[in-house]
């Protein structure tokens, strides 16, 4: 299953809650403001291998496409 | 089946060793890890195929059948921003198993506080169906597992 991109930013907490997006091949790395808006449950209904929490720091594991779906979620968010 | 090779000479200790949890929980498929020797060296493609993804630490090849090995040199290491790595092809480059991908220090890589420990994924393969993992000494390029 592909994750979803949009569904992905929507269980980071939404647009306003990400501060940075930083792909590294298998994951994608993620600076959010509020942890607690961050929806594992959701996360992994978009389609995401797993999903790590430690302080505000989310790395999302998405597989190998990581380069591209942060792309395009830096192209949503802007 | 494919037989996966050992992209650099170390300890093939397998996945669960790795502390990282994207590897030791396979998330992103089964395979193996080596405790690389804390030399220079090359890493090399695990398989023949397309380099489909090279960054300076960690890189995927895919066979002609669409199957991807993912070698990650080091754990943590894409904070080192490609310090310490010299590629020795590109993306999109077609390779054989065995041909020399990335020139890597994992000593430099041990002591700047990371552990060089090389994860070795068959990507989104079902458990079953990687096998015949190698424990124990390898050279670059002996077979690591077979993937049926």
């Amino acid at each position: 299953m592909a994750a979803d991109v949009r569904a992905i930013i929507a269980g980071l907490g939404g647009v306003d809650n990400v501060i940075d997006i930083e792909p590294c091949i298998t994951r994608l790395r993620t600076e959010v403001y509020d942890a607690s808006k961050v929806d594992q449950a959701a996360l992994r209904a978009a389609g995401v291998h797993g999903v790590m929490l430690a302080g505000n720091v989310v790395q999302v594991v998405v597989g190998p496409d990581a380069d591209t779906i942060a792309s395009d979620i830096e192209e949503i968010i802007g | 089946m494919t037989t996966v090779l050992a992209p650099v000479a170390g300890t093939a200790v397998g996945l669960a060793a790795v502390p990282d949890p994207v590897f030791s929980q396979a998330m992103v498929g089964p395979g193996s890890a080596i405790d690389p020797e804390r030399a220079p060296g090359q890493a090399v493609a695990p398989i023949s195929g397309t380099i489909v993804k090279l960054h300076a630490h960690a890189y995927i090849v895919e066979g002609d059948d669409g199957r991807g090995v993912l070698v990650h040199l080091g754990i943590d290491t894409v904070q080192l921003k490609g310090e310490g790595f010299r590629l020795l092809a590109a993306e999109g480059d077609r390779v054989r198993a065995g041909q020399p991908v990335v020139f890597w220090n994992p000593a430099a890589v041990e002591e700047g506080g990371r552990s060089p420990i090389c994860p070795v994924v068959a990507l989104d393969a079902a458990d079953g169906d990687v096998n015949g993992q190698v424990r124990g000494g390898v050279g670059a390029g002996d077979d690591l597992f077979e993937w049926s």
